[in-house]
């Protein structure tokens, strides 16, 4: 068959990156397209207007917004748009989307997550699910992610530590900031099991990239040094030194168009320009994070796919999963050090790193048994400057301006340093947390925008809670003053999976357990969306891992490596 | 099965950078951004900034686009920030940090819609109305202690208090930008705060709007 290409990419993060790499050494000619424009490492500066006050690296929400669907008071679903809220949902549309800029907090999932199911038993309102495939089958691709993607730590033998079939990680950890020892001290006083956290950040330079510079501003920005492991940094830009990679920026493809045997014969895109284009391949691979990713399926009917493309289940959209969870924080006033302690304190740069996963697993009576729990990440707060200060202004009673404004941001930015820990566990999956087309909203090219029902399982505020009255008691063993956390049930939209399992049985699922659709026997799903339930870590590791797991029964469907 | 949240959003985890604006918007009364924007440039006005005879007075002038602010307008503007950030022998103060010249630039810049621009712009008027109103003075003509009574009474209401979190706002963009943006100059804002900035800094040619 004549395409324009062998395999033909939608997206460019983490779910894409593996697929476009590991295609293209096989010798295989791949085309990136890409909805978002294309920045390098020298277009990322450590500047919070353009990264976190201004729409820079994500659509203007005049132009593309998405409709979030939740309860009213009078226990309706309501819509409304982010353009009407203020709240995005856009994580990073770029080459090497959201990817550039995660905080690269890398960990596995555990054998446990891959079985929720049969080892935890059903929970009433939730659509849980095992896994088609083992952790022992993904095991080597969360390996070939530490040396290929770069993953920077050290194993520390703890209770619920995954198998490994490397001893240690290809990295040594990123450096420390002097806290990590005082957390190290007060968890092992309460008789836990800290670890260093590992990251997707170099801490010196391989592969072409230079090594971490430790300017301490790190999630939510793009990295200038190349050291974060974006799929950008570390995947794409190989892809492209094997000659075999093109990648198209700003060409927003709106529909998978299939023909009367079910098979995708092209993608359809608008160019920067806004006119429509086509391109052809023989495989098609949809990887546009979960939201975008379903969105992208349901408006791709066809003559065999009349309710959108592979979804003669109905299932795609279905089973949307974000982390649950929440987090909390402690102050350490520098008053209370001497003054070498509080200088240490002070320093910027060197990572906190520290994870606590001792309640991965938590049996415990008050909860009724043996339930899955999570992970305890500890970091500091966020150095952004204006969204620190503006956090300042609400009083008790209202605004706070004029000098007592000054006097308490001069306290809050001067007078102590901030430990943050953050929660993650799993996002029941349920009925009430999915993504379908809306109705009326469209984006600027005159596409329904993807409207996302964000209900969500009470069972994950207890577990959240649970982790987080735990995680308070090492701040408060730490001796931090204003101990307190929140759990909410708000959806982090940065962390998402879900919306096309995959799964043995085409009625209750999307894809095959090699992520290619029941029903389109040339179309792949690589990102997040197959997830059937999220674990109870950050989604980013086993994205990369499950797509270079992808990317290999793509290479065996094309028939193996490509002889030079 | 889901039930009605009650708390409010945190912080975003992972990323860690906040949603601020959405926050803001929590905070008003539970009413969501736009929606604010809506009934603000509505006929309810006069129920959300009732002391104002602009607002009362109907929707015309207030759904017209942004309108140009006049001279004394910056100056009421200017004096509101100078309330709200007022300087000290040891901190700057809004014109030190040049606070309205950095949110002249935001007004006259791609990052509002026309409706937000608008209500930052008529906010100024409706601020005069109520100084008129209650004082009889313009609001530049009243002592420090006759303007705080003047804006605690437009923060009773939400469009007020929307209004001047938005006010607030842009002042600490002014405070704490990267002076590229015409902003904190030469890190005066930094250096009062302690703050250490992050590296590479953007050059004037990488900055929002031009990246």
């Amino acid at each position: 068959m004549n395409t324009d290409f062998d395999v033909c990419v939608v997206g460019s993060g983490a779910g894409a990156g593996p697929v476009v790499l590991t295609l293209a050494q096989a010798g295989y000619s791949v085309v990136v397209l890409e909805k978002g424009p294309w920045f390098t490492d020298k277009d990322f500066y450590k500047d919070e207007i353009a990264c976190c006050r201004r729409s820079t690296y994500t659509p203007s929400l005049r132009d593309e917004r998405h409709v979030i669907e939740d309860l009213d008071d009078a226990g309706e679903w309501v819509g409304e748009s982010t353009h009407a809220s203020g709240w995005d949902w856009w994580n990073g549309n770029c080459v090497g989307g959201a990817s550039n800029f995660m905080s690269g907090f890398f960990h596995r999932l555990k054998p446990d997550d891959f079985r929720l199911l049969s080892a935890y038993g059903p929970i009433e309102g939730a659509n849980i699910a095992d896994w088609p495939i083992g952790y022992d089958e993904l095991e080597p691709f969360y390996d070939k992610v530490e040396k290929v993607v770069g993953v920077s730590g050290r194993v520390v033998p703890h209770p619920h530590l995954e198998p490994r079939s490397s001893k240690d990680f290809p990295y040594p950890p990123t450096r420390e900031h002097v806290i990590a020892g005082w957390i190290d001290a007060a968890c092992r006083d309460l008789g836990l099991h800290p670890f260093p956290v590992p990251r997707a950040i170099l801490p010196h330079p391989a592969a072409g990239r230079r090594g971490c510079e430790y300017s301490g501003y790190c999630g939510s920005y793009g990295c200038a040094s190349g050291a974060k492991g974006s799929s950008r940094a570390a995947l794409i830009d190989a892809a492209l030194r094997t000659g075999r990679c093109k990648v198209i920026p700003r060409a927003k493809v709106h529909r998978l168009v299939s023909d009367r045997s079910g098979r995708v014969v092209a993608a359809e895109y608008f160019d920067a320009a806004g006119d429509t284009r086509r391109v052809d391949a023989l495989i098609y691979v949809v990887a546009c994070q979960a939201i975008e990713t379903a969105r992208l399926l349901l408006y791709s009917t066809g003559p065999r796919h009349p309710h959108g493309l592979a979804n003669g289940s109905g299932q795609v959209g279905r089973n949307l999963v974000f982390s649950a969870g929440g987090s909390g924080s402690g102050d350490f006033p520098y008053a209370r050090f001497d003054k070498a302690k509080a200088e240490a304190l002070k320093v910027r740069g060197p990572f906190v790193n520290r994870a606590l996963q001792d309640w991965y697993v938590i049996d415990d009576p008050a909860l009724g048994g043996r339930v899955k729990g999570g992970t305890i990440d500890f970091l500091f707060r966020h150095p952004n400057a204006i969204a620190r200060a503006n956090s300042q202004k609400w009083g008790e009673d209202g605004l706070v301006w004029g000098m007592p404004l000054k006097e308490k941001l001069e306290a809050y930015f001067t007078a102590a340093r901030y430990l943050r820990f953050e929660v993650f566990c799993d996002w029941l999956p349920t009925d009430d947390c999915f993504v379908s087309l809306d109705p009326q909203v469209k984006d600027k090219w005159g596409t329904p925008v993807a409207r996302i029902r964000i209900g969500y399982h009470p069972h994950d505020l207890k577990i959240g809670r649970y982790l987080a009255a735990r995680a308070e008691k090492v701040l408060v063993r730490m001796g931090a003053d204003n101990v307190h956390s929140s759990v909410s049930a708000w959806p982090p939209p940065n962390l998402v999976a879900g919306g096309c399992r995959f799964g043995k049985n085409p009625g209750t699922s999307v894809l095959d357990p090699d992520c290619r659709a029941h029903e389109v026997e040339n179309l792949f799903v690589s990102d997040g969306s197959f997830m059937p339930t999220g674990g109870s870590v950050p989604y980013t590791w086993t994205i990369y891992a499950n797509a270079f797991r992808v990317a290999e029964r793509i290479v065996d469907q094309l028939g193996g490596p490509r002889k030079a | 099965m889901a039930v009605r949240r009650t708390d409010r959003p945190g912080e975003r985890r992972c990323s860690e950078s906040g949603f601020a604006a959405f926050v803001d918007a929590w905070r008003s009364a539970l009413l969501s951004r736009r929606t604010f924007l809506a009934q603000a440039a509505a006929a309810s006005a006069a129920a959300l900034f009732p002391l104002s005879s602009r607002a009362t007075a109907g929707a015309a002038d207030s759904t017209s686009t942004a309108g140009q602010l006049g001279p004394a307008q910056w100056r009421t503007l200017a004096a509101v920030q100078a309330h709200l950030f007022p300087a000290a022998a040891d901190s700057p103060g809004a014109a030190d940090i040049n606070a309205l010249d950095y949110l002249r630039a935001v007004l006259a810049g791609p990052a509002l819609d026309a409706d937000e621009k608008a209500f930052i712009v008529n906010g100024v008027g409706w601020l005069e109305d109520i100084a008129r109103e209650q004082t009889g003075a313009a609001f530049t003509a009243l002592d420090a202690g006759q303007r705080e009574v003047v804006l605690r009474r437009v923060e009773k209401s939400s469009a007020g208090e929307t209004w001047l979190a938005n006010i607030l706002l842009y002042i600490f963009e002014a405070l704490l930008c990267d002076p590229v943006y015409g902003g904190n100059p030469e890190g005066v804002g930094w250096k009062w705060l302690q703050h250490q900035p992050g590296f590479p800094r953007p050059p004037a040619d990488k900055i929002y709007g031009r990246l």
